[in-house]
């Protein structure tokens, strides 16, 4: 059985990762840290996708509560792994520096970028003894190009890229692979407080994204068609220069 | 296990697992030099010996193991 871990897997990008996974024939663990309700309509769509998979309710922002739950996982399917790894959870505080909070800078910073060690690094072994692992971290325009107001995301986000790539120089030759994605806007929750109308003005292509133009890269990368590509950071952002 | 017990078990798990002749496997000889492995190459003989002898290593365990000897003393001290 091939599984995919996707975490923050209850909406958005995260679901459509989960449901383009299972239509690839993935059973999908599906991370989430508090929408019980949500998390279950995911799984819903999994099933409806023609695969099937199972929720992991944890923080991924806690290290305790990461190794915690993989590790009980691990323990409850010997013989299995984690092939597939989707670093999607993330959360926005926007502020402008001035202004920003420690908290606001440290939550930001502790879920879209501590929670890619924690988690990558309990998934990690599994991947490198039985040399075959995809792990895909979902980064964004901000941390290509930062975004004014977004000093903590593009931080954040920033560091995952070049984390990519640095990992993706350690495992590679174990048949890992360590890819990217950075969505432009695309229309999710975390973006819903914006101007679409406003900002479509500078996307190229004249609209925002849809999850599951995100989900069709993550597909991909996830693919084995995809071994060869490694340690690059693939923007799906309409044509917005970066 | 006997220390000698050990080093035919772990020598078969590290012949087999790193494609090398046994003969090799002299007590003086470099261990990360014989099986040609580096650091990331640890998990995978950490897991071997878990699985195959059943002694749970770790990496910082390896820090003071330079040669096949170093190596079957770690094995041995770890199993008490």
């Amino acid at each position: 059985m091939n599984i995919a871990l996707i975490t923050g897997g209850s909406r958005g990008i995260g679901r459509a990762c989960a449901i383009k996974l299972a239509q690839m024939g993935y059973y999908v663990l599906i991370n989430y840290r508090s929408n019980d309700a949500e998390a279950n309509a995911t799984l819903e769509q999994v099933r409806a996708a023609g695969s099937d998979g199972e929720l992991l309710k944890f923080d991924v922002g806690n290290k305790e509560s990461v190794e915690t739950a993989i590790a009980k996982w691990q323990d409850n399917h010997q013989g299995e792994y984690i092939s597939v790894l989707v670093n999607n959870a993330g959360i926005r505080k926007d502020n402008l520096m001035m202004w920003m909070t420690d908290d606001e800078w440290d939550n930001v910073l502790g879920t879209n970028l501590n929670s890619f060690m924690y988690v990558t690094r309990a998934c990690l072994k599994d991947m490198l003894v039985k040399k075959y692992g995809r792990i895909i971290n979902m980064a964004s325009l901000s941390g290509l190009k930062g975004l004014p107001g977004q000093t903590n995301y593009s931080a954040a986000k920033g560091g995952m890229i070049a984390a990519t790539k640095a990992l993706a120089q350690e495992v590679a030759r174990k048949n890992v692979t360590v890819n990217a994605v950075a969505p432009g806007f695309i229309q999710t929750d975390m973006t819903k407080d914006l101007e679409e109308a406003e900002l479509k003005k500078q996307i190229p292509a004249n609209r925002f994204g849809k999850p599951e133009e995100v989900a069709a890269v993550v597909g991909f990368l996830a693919s084995k068609e995809a071994a060869y590509v490694n340690g690059q950071c693939i923007s799906v952002n309409g044509g917005l220069y970066t | 296990m006997t220390r000698e017990e050990i080093i035919i078990k772990a020598n078969n798990a590290l012949a087999d697992e790193f494609e090398k002749e046994i003969e090799t496997f002299s007590p003086d000889a470099n261990l990360q030099e014989t099986l040609e492995i580096d650091s990331l190459d640890l998990v995978d003989l950490v897991v071997l010996i878990e699985k195959e002898l059943g002694i749970k290593t770790a990496k910082d365990d390896f820090a003071n193991v330079k040669t096949f000897d170093d190596f079957y003393d770690l094995l041995y001290s770890k199993q008490r």
